[in-house]
């Protein structure tokens, strides 16, 4: 059941090649359909005993093993949730080979998050990087591929080094099948010199991925190319695979190489928070805001990674949801505004809320929660990291780590209002509201703002599991 | 539950769903939006009536609504101070509901407008009603929020939209404060509810105290528009005028004065913070008074009086004086009101028009405004017997009692400077003739852009009017309240009794007040010599153009408050974000990718003969070498 997670996206995507070019419509809802199918199997298989087939024996133990619970859960429900409402949101042309590579996508980012075995995390690392190297290559704007290979080449680089890591791993402890054991595992067994280039490894991986300062280059072009139904999946999910790898995968397999990165990792989300801000609020591009507006955040949740404090761990699962969120929300609402004026450049836009106030009403909403007002998800996250933080004795860096969110205020505004506000524009077109079938799209998030920003218990009591030298990871359900 | 706890959870609830009522029904409904919303408020104005007993019993009313996780639990809790903001932001909020049906009668947008004014609502009893200071926390983003909303009501307006960023902005440099405080009480209690944290007050390090006074006092300031972050208030007015009664004078604003008193047990173990709140409340009391005399636009006036009267609040609730700071919001939420209800029918009247120059000769086409603003001024400068003389002595008198002298003089200072500064409104509006017809330069009025004039049908005059003519009476009587000394005795619970300094004991009370009145005296003369008297009207229109072109530049520019936050904050984060932009990304951090890259494709040029020269042969390589690996060890899996 929850390997069909992963083989049931993958079967009905390259299934989906099947279907003629010209039967769009029917493309598109059979995604939605199978999307949604992830979600419910996703529900239903949380918790469900872990499912597992013997694969290597030599040079080390792996198995295909995968399981669903804690944090894995609520991403995998993220994904298989932003999937469905980025795919019902918007239209694209050759919408055919579009779904199916969104199918693609979504299975292998499944395969991430489910995986129970290091060399099969790895696996799926690496594949998460082809449907959006496809789609990078095959919706470019202007027909310039150069954003796809510096993804690819980038994601690569990280993608090897974790895989070498992975394989280095495996030699020294004889197995891979480790993702989810207790905190500590291994921690005797892994000489400080092997230790230590193993979490280089992983940890090289996870910050080109998240991105973190200073290795987020990449980011902003491939947010800007992607078309805005991949670019939500992507920034709302594969964003935090990195970040999952830090809190799940290296925290409790290597604790002391985590506590010894712990001041070169704060430098870097420190930085992150506040160079990711401040440049946001000057970007004329708005897809460049929200990707910079991601760096920033993301680096919040990098901080409270290698605090070692569970409420600040609490906080992080709670961001990590919340930030998919409202990111994908953002990011499909922005593809809509694009969809109807043919752009969105803040200096091009300009009083639409006259004219389409239910679009403004949308973009509003994920504007709000992306700046962290109180009672959506965005605060409930940030104000339990920066509590565990402070509680942690980290009293600089929480302090300095208010000021971007009052910079985020100013950016995520600035965005709106520059949209939405001010006198209508005569020079762009005037197109209709969003009809009703693009805010059926948008409800779920909506919803799931809200209800992650009032009582975000759930996600928060996800498990927090503490480990020898203070080290604290998150749990994502029992191995069994 | 309880009946009680089912009751407070209505009347919190109640403005919430009337609000996405009218925003999810809003174009079908129109003006009966108007008749929903203030029903959505005046109902919990009477539930709120039902729930005194219990909230003035031992304890107060206790409603426990749910956990995030250990030390963040979240419930309501009705006590004596809480319940008073209840009945004021529901009654006094209720009334000011029923006047913006009139006000806002032809404006198109009607159903959202009261969506958003419900949904303040909500907000504020949200952040009174909050056992804890992470709920606090939500009520004081989301009034933020709607402040945000309705300043930028008229959004067509780029003015307007302006204001609304900034009021946005500033507010969450409070919250950033406000969260500040709930780290370091977290940390040092574990747990964010007011009960634990209080009851450890006492046993806290007077750092960590002090520290989180501070926090929270930033908090306070930006919210309640004390010096330095309270330039968003004047503009703020850029919203209809009923907001500004409701949000920008009679409750939002006061949450500060609210916080501070709820966290007495705070502020009473750390004589620093109390220093530091009551100065920073009269510095801004003097600071928003000086300020209102320079103002030709009505509601920037109220809007600099608004800010001068909370510093008095802040400063009567930071010395410790907190029954006397609470009595001045009480009355002046009532006063406060009752003058910008009255200062919109006139601008309502004169389609727009904001300016006092243009104005002059009002009393007699408009006797109920006339009338309102006159009491609402009486009240305002504390002339016996109308309501703010008890409050605004309780203030100043309250400062030298708990040993602040130097403060409880700025008191009385001001207090003269707010007596010339509201007559001089008074006398300019209302007394004389008439200047509409006046061009602008004869006035001195630099050149603006005029709105448009909305010539709409007018709902009946009663709408306006009633509400107005309620609030005069608690404007005369609401500072009798401390007659046989029931006041204090209401929160006799909450604060610990006060220390007679020994000043207090030389000055009697009796004393100190004659030297206000003093003050005010000298104030309304000057104010009357001026612009009152028939030389003053008679000449008005070159008096006001004299004075428009000669007005001192540090109060033109407000003490250049703004520039400050300008060149301070606002351009050096622009200038280092557009430096990162251009220069740090592509050329420093991509510089050194682009040498990484070079130097593979070096050592790949060097090891071996074959070269493509692209980047993407290497990628492919890299993708291939990938691909191997795994195959290697699926080769290996797959023999065994």
């Amino acid at each position: 059941m929850i390997a069909a997670l992963v083989v049931l996206p993958i079967a009905a995507g390259l299934a989906l090649y099947l279907v003629p070019r010209s039967a769009e419509l029917t493309a598109k809802w059979l995604g939605v359909l199978v999307a949604f199918a992830c979600f419910v199997i996703a529900v239903l298989g949380n918790g469900q005993p872990d499912e597992s087939l013997r694969w290597l024996q030599r040079p080390f133990t792996a198995n295909l093993h995968v399981g669903l619970g804690g944090l894995g859960y609520w991403i995998v429900l993220l994904l298989a949730l932003s999937t469905c409402c980025a795919l019902v949101a918007l239209r694209i042309p050759r919408q055919r080979d579009f779904v199916a590579q969104m199918l693609l996508l979504l299975g292998a980012m499944s395969g991430v998050f489910v995986a129970r075995d290091l060399l099969v995390f790895a696996l799926f690392w690496d594949l998460m990087l082809i449907p959006v190297f496809l789609m990078l290559v095959a919706w470019a704007p202007r027909r310039n591929t150069a954003t796809a290979w510096r993804y690819l080449v980038y994601n690569l680089s990280g993608g090897l080094a974790l895989l070498l890591a992975t394989a280095a791993y495996g030699v020294v402890e004889g197995s891979t099948d480790v993702i989810g054991l207790s905190v500590g595992h291994g921690a005797t067994a892994i000489g400080a010199v092997w230790g230590t280039w193993i979490f280089a490894g992983y940890a090289f991986g996870f910050l080109v991925k998240t991105p973190v300062w200073p290795f987020h280059t990449w980011m902003p072009d491939t947010y800007a190319d992607l078309p805005p139904p991949a670019v939500a999946v992507v920034s709302a999910v594969q964003s935090k695979a990195g970040l999952y790898g830090f809190l799940v995968v290296t925290a409790p397999l290597l604790p002391d190489q985590m506590r010894a990165a712990t001041t070169l990792m704060f430098v870097l989300g420190l930085v992150g928070l506040v160079y990711g801000a401040l440049v946001a609020l000057v970007q004329d591009d708005a897809k460049r805001i929200v990707a910079y507006s991601s760096l920033s955040h993301l680096g919040l949740i990098l901080l409270a990674a290698f605090s070692g404090n569970p409420v600040a761990l609490a906080g992080a699962a709670v961001y990590i949801v919340a930030h998919g969120l409202f990111s994908a929300g953002l990011f499909i609402v922005l593809g809509q505004v694009e969809e109807r004026e043919e752009t969105r450049l803040l200096s091009r836009l300009g009083g639409l809320g006259e004219i389409e106030p239910k679009l403004a009403g949308a973009l509003h909403i994920m504007v709000l929660a992306a700046l962290g007002l109180p009672g959506l998800c965005g605060f409930a996250g940030e104000i339990l990291i920066l509590t565990g933080l402070y509680q942690a004795g980290a009293v600089w860096p929480t302090a300095i780590a208010l000021v971007p969110i009052i910079l985020a205020a100013a950016y995520m505004l600035r965005l709106f209002q520059h949209f939405m506000h001010g006198p209508p524009r005569e020079d762009i077109p005037q197109r209709p509201d969003l009809r009703p079938v693009e805010l059926l799209a948008l409800a779920p998030l909506v919803v799931a703002i809200v209800l992650l920003g009032v009582y975000p218990g759930p996600v928060a009591n996800s498990g927090v599991v503490a480990g020898p030298n203070a080290v604290v990871s998150l749990a994502i359900g029992a191995r069994r | 539950m309880s009946n009680d706890a089912l009751v407070l959870l209505a009347l919190w609830l109640l403005p919430l769903a009337s609000a996405i009522l009218i925003f999810a029904f809003g174009p079908m409904l129109r003006r009966s939006a108007g008749v929903i919303g203030s029903g959505a408020v005046l109902v919990p104005f009477a539930l709120t009536w039902v729930l005194a007993a219990s909230a003035l019993g031992t304890g107060g009313l206790k409603v426990h609504l749910f956990d995030w996780i250990a030390g963040f639990s979240f419930g309501l809790w009705l006590d004596p101070l809480s319940l008073l903001w209840t009945l004021i932001i529901t009654g006094v909020g209720g009334l000011i509901h029923v006047y913006a049906i009139g006000y806002m009668w032809s404006d198109r947008a009607i159903a959202r407008f009261f969506a958003y004014m419900n949904f303040f609502v909500f907000a504020m009893l949200t952040l009174v009603l909050s056992d804890n200071f992470v709920g606090l926390l939500v009520g004081w983003g989301l009034v933020g929020l709607a402040s945000y909303f309705l300043i930028g009501f008229w959004f067509f307006k780029p003015s307007a939209v302006a204001a609304a960023m900034k009021a946005f902005v500033i507010n969450v440099v409070g919250d950033a404060g406000l969260m500040f405080a709930v780290f370091v009480l977290f940390a040092a209690t574990g747990s964010t509810a007011y009960a634990d944290v209080f009851a450890k007050a006492a046993t806290l390090a007077p750092a960590t105290v002090l520290l989180a006074c501070i926090a929270i006092f930033i908090g306070c300031a930006a919210k309640s528009a004390q010096i330095p972050l309270h330039t968003w208030l004047p503009d703020a007015m850029e919203g209809p005028t009923p907001v500004s009664a409701l949000i920008h004078a009679a409750t939002m604003v006061t949450a500060g004065v609210y916080l501070v008193a709820r966290c007495a047990p705070l502020w009473d173990v750390s004589p620093e913070a109390r220093a530091l709140v009551g100065t920073i409340g009269a510095l801004t009391a003097l600071v928003g008074a000086i300020l209102g005399i320079a103002q030709w636009d009505i509601k920037r006036i109220l809007a600099y009086s608004t800010m001068s009267q909370i510093g008095y609040m802040i400063m009567g609730v930071g010395v410790g004086a907190y029954q006397a700071g609470i009595l001045h919001f009480f009355t002046h939420a009532f006063f406060k009101a009752q003058l910008f209800l009255a200062a919109g029918i006139v601008i309502h009247a004169l389609h727009d028009e904001q300016d006092l120059r243009k104005m002059g000769g009002l009393g007699k086409k408009m006797p109920l405004a006339f009338w309102a603003m006159t009491i609402g001024t009486l009240a305002i400068i504390g002339f016996p017997p109308f309501s703010g003389f008890f409050s605004k002595d309780a203030v100043i008198y309250g400062a030298l009692e708990r040993g602040y002298p130097l403060l409880s003089l700025i008191g009385v200072v001001t207090a003269g400077i707010t007596a010339y500064y509201m007559c001089r409104m008074l006398f300019v509006t209302f007394l004389g003739n008439n200047r509409g017809n006046v061009p602008d330069v004869d006035l001195g009025i630099p050149a603006r852009e005029h709105s448009e004039p909305h010539f709409g049908e007018s709902a009946p005059a009663w709408v306006m009017g009633a509400p107005v003519a309620i609030l005069m009476v608690p404007s005369v009587v609401a500072g009798w309240v401390v007659f046989g000394g029931r006041w204090n005795a209401l929160f006799a619970s909450d604060f610990a009794p006060k220390p007679e300094s020994a000043l207090a004991t030389v000055l009697p009370e009796w004393l100190v007040g004659v030297v206000v009145l003093a003050f005010v005296a000298w104030g309304v003369a000057a104010a009357y010599h001026r612009y009152g008297s028939f030389d003053a009207t008679v000449s008005a229109v070159e008096r006001l153009r004299a004075e428009s072109q000669r007005m001192a530049q540090p109060l033109v520019r407000a003490f250049y408050f703004d520039d400050a936050l300008e060149a301070l904050f606002v351009r050096p984060a622009r200038a280092v974000g557009s430096a990162f932009m251009r220069v740090v990304d592509p050329h420093v951090i991509d510089g050194v990718v682009r040498d990484v890259v070079w130097l593979a494709g070096w050592i790949g040029r060097e090891v071996r003969a074959l070269q493509t020269g692209l980047v993407r042969g290497y990628a492919l390589v890299l993708a291939l070498g990938a691909a191997a690996f795994l195959a290697y060890f699926a080769l290996i899996g797959a023999s065994r």
